[in-house]
């Protein structure tokens, strides 16, 4: 991990040492019409499964509608694909559609020169979005300009072990809505079978921070920085995370490896997990002759509504080329459309962008049937509230001192609301000066 | 023999066989777990209930194995030879002939051991970029193709080389290539073994130099393909082990070859 830090460090110094800012707005062909090759920095494509199968799957199917546009497909793992479009663009390489997470967010759009979709499609943009979720195109954002489309994303729900639920007496069918819930819960699942009650995967290693900031910002609204002051100590968001101490102190929540959440709940030990809906059918093939696995949506402080945010990926066009923007485009509008997101959705897990294609036959409506536990995170869609990314070329090293502070508010024995004060404090200094 | 020294001798066996037991005991598992069906991987038990060879056919239908395994042969075996050849050479020159800033050479040689290789991985992507090297396995051994470790182990191994031996050699009219060739290397095969073995481990178990270069899966080498079943939805444990334990069987084959000489090179050069 150090050494991915240390990476992402040289490429980022290399390009600011080089002056690499954003490139002049050239204006996008009406058409393709001649062949043109563009590539496509892909994370899904780096793994073996589902995501990479129908990755591959949108891909021929873009190349089969848009004859003259060739994919050139460049598979780097999600930690590493930033380091791989940075490096690229270093060598001079074309980096012309890329899937960066959402962390990435500010730096694609301030250093690495994406191009903003207004500017590039016009109103082409606004009749593609047609259809999306409400704020669909505010997860991509960066001052009231949309850099990145949401591609592959989810929100946390609340995974359910329905036999660990049973014998410690509870009822799987109705599982906590609110954290005082949670907590009982927990507590309940903790004293009675031995086994862990609930954890949040809100401390890494991978996902960012999205589990947390859901968590933070259904407390009252209240986001991790304002600006480009940090308020992740703020009274509502400390509380949250005060309140995930009171629940480690119960012994409702795990005290576990925070990388070792997956393979638990996998294994049967945990009795709730708050985890992006991605991990679905891989929780599916471990409950297997296992144990019940359920699904609900994130729990509540109380009356107050959640606010899940998004994990996952936006896609992003670095294309300077007039030609290649068209054709970048048009892999973007393909890749979230409703054709694609029925096949992100059945295949991979995540949540669709277009959420008429969960009502459609044509698209999702079967396999929604079919797949009645999706529904959880659905339901949460209306409520969708944008990820936060840091700015400044800083970014990525506040959002880890600010989740290494979270992780020891929970874990550690000291007051979690001075433990996050300390961290904000220390972290000010590297958020870019107003 | 005491009861006194028996006791000992058991105590110090009981020591081994638990130190034995720790260092194989996450070899059986990573071996066992790869026969085990995908909804059995987090059960505790010592053995498969029902064991399956599907992991490994996942393994060869998802990526070419093989054909990874033979590309890091390939390039494990030419930085070997490179990093052994440039360090015999540069060794030899500095061994063999007093010459003004030659410690200099050597100090700053001793110095570059102390450059983690990111620093210089960017300007050797854009030159590799380049000269057209890119996703290729002549890419990933060009830069790694000399080594300070190589030069300063075999520096020292040549330094207590008899002088009189080379000047003998010498007067008989040999030149400075075939006095390296037939008189030096000969008496230097124990620190050319060693050398050779951690030039070729430390190679095997590169991973940043080919992430970054490396574009295809068909050109990618082990440490990147196991990569492939760590996904951000979590890992693939069935098929990574399988994976892992195909990995390991050309390095558990070359120990079982060179038992003696990859121990004495730990012991000589020190676990890198």
């Amino acid at each position: 991990m150090i050494r991915r830090h240390f990476l992402a460090l040289a490429l980022s110094t290399t390009l600011l040492a080089g002056g690499f800012a954003p490139a002049a707005q050239a204006q996008m062909a009406p058409s393709v019409d001649q062949p043109v090759t563009i590539t496509f920095y892909n994370y899904n494509l780096a793994s073996a499964g589902l995501g990479r199968e129908a990755t591959l799957d949108l891909i021929a199917r873009f190349e089969a509608a848009n004859p003259n546009i060739k994919v050139e497909p460049i598979a780097a793992p999600s930690n590493e694909v930033l380091s791989r479009v940075q490096a690229d663009m270093v060598a001079g390489i074309e980096v012309d559609v890329a899937q960066l997470v959402f962390r990435d967010l500010i730096y694609a759009a301030e250093q690495l020169g994406a191009q903003p979709l207004e500017d590039m499609a016009g109103e082409e943009l606004a009749a593609h979005a047609a259809g999306f979720v409400p704020n669909g195109l505010a997860l991509g954002e960066v001052d009231g300009k949309t850099y990145g489309l949401a591609y592959v994303f989810s929100t946390p729900v609340m995974f359910i072990n329905g036999d660990l639920f049973r014998a410690a007496g509870l009822d799987p069918a109705t599982p906590p809505r609110t954290w005082d819930e949670v907590k009982a819960a927990g507590i309940a699942i903790a004293e009675k079978t031995g086994k862990h009650g609930f954890f949040p995967g809100a401390y890494g290693p991978i996902d960012g921070t999205f589990v947390y900031q859901s968590i933070v910002m259904s407390n009252g609204g209240g986001k991790v920085r304002d600006g480009n002051t940090l308020t992740f100590a703020d009274k509502d968001q400390a509380d949250a995370v005060a309140m995930l101490r009171d629940l480690m102190d119960s012994g409702a929540h795990a005290r576990i490896d925070v990388g070792a959440h997956m393979d638990t709940f996998a294994s049967g030990n945990l009795g709730m997990f708050l985890f992006t809906s991605a991990v679905l059918s891989r929780f599916e093939t471990a409950a297997k002759d296992n144990f019940e696995l359920g699904m609900a949506p994130m729990p509540s402080f109380g009356d107050k509504p959640t606010a899940p945010t998004n994990s996952g990926s936006a896609i992003f066009t670095f294309s300077e080329d007039p030609v290649k923007q068209r054709a970048s485009w048009e892999l973007m509008k393909f890749l979230t459309s409703d054709e694609a997101y029925s096949v992100i959705t059945s295949q991979i897990g995540y949540l669709p962008l277009r959420p008429s294609t969960v009502e459609d036959p044509r698209y999702l409506k079967d396999w929604m049937a079919a797949n009645p536990k999706f529904q959880a995170n659905i339901d949460q869609l209306d409520r969708l509230t944008p990820n936060v990314a840091f700015p400044g070329p800083n970014y990525r090293q506040v959002e880890n001192m600010m989740k290494e502070a979270v992780t020891e508010a929970v874990f550690g024995n000291g007051d979690p609301r001075e433990v996050l004060k300390t961290a904000q404090d220390l972290a000010q200094p590297l958020m870019p000066q107003d | 023999m005491t009861n006194r020294a028996s006791a000992g001798r058991i105590a110090a066996h009981v020591v081994m066989i638990g130190l034995s037991f720790l260092a194989i005991f996450p070899v059986y598992w990573m071996i066992q777990t790869s026969f085990r069906a995908e909804n059995e991987i987090f059960s505790g038990g010592l053995f498969p209930a029902v064991p399956t060879l599907k992991n490994y056919t996942d393994v060869l239908a998802a990526m070419p194995m093989l054909r990874i395994l033979g590309n890091t042969v390939v390039m494990a075996g030419a930085t070997t030879l490179a990093q052994v050849a440039t360090g015999l050479l540069a060794a030899w020159a500095l061994v063999r002939w007093r010459f003004p800033g030659g410690a200099l050479a050597r100090s700053l040689i001793a110095l570059s051991w102390l450059v983690p290789f990111q620093v210089v991985m960017i300007p050797n992507y854009v030159l590799a970029s380049k000269l057209g090297l890119l996703d290729t396995v002549t890419g990933l051994v060009i830069p790694n193709a000399a080594a300070a470790f190589s030069v300063l182990v075999l520096y020292n191994a040549m330094r207590g080389f008899p002088r009189e031996v080379i000047e003998a050699a010498r007067m008989d009219g040999a030149g400075n290539f075939r006095i390296l060739a037939e008189v030096v290397l000969p008496n230097l095969s124990a620190p050319l073994a060693s050398v050779s073995i951690l030039c070729f481990i430390s190679a095997w178990n590169d991973y940043f130099w080919p992430l970054l270069l490396i574009r295809r899966m068909e050109n990618s080498v082990v440490q990147i393909g196991l990569q492939f079943f760590m996904t951000q939805e979590g890992n693939d444990w069935g098929p990574l082990m399988a994976a892992a334990t195909l990995a390991s069987l050309p390095i558990l084959a070359l120990y079982l070859v060179l038992q003696r000489q990859v121990v004495d090179s730990f012991m000589k050069s020190g676990i890198r």
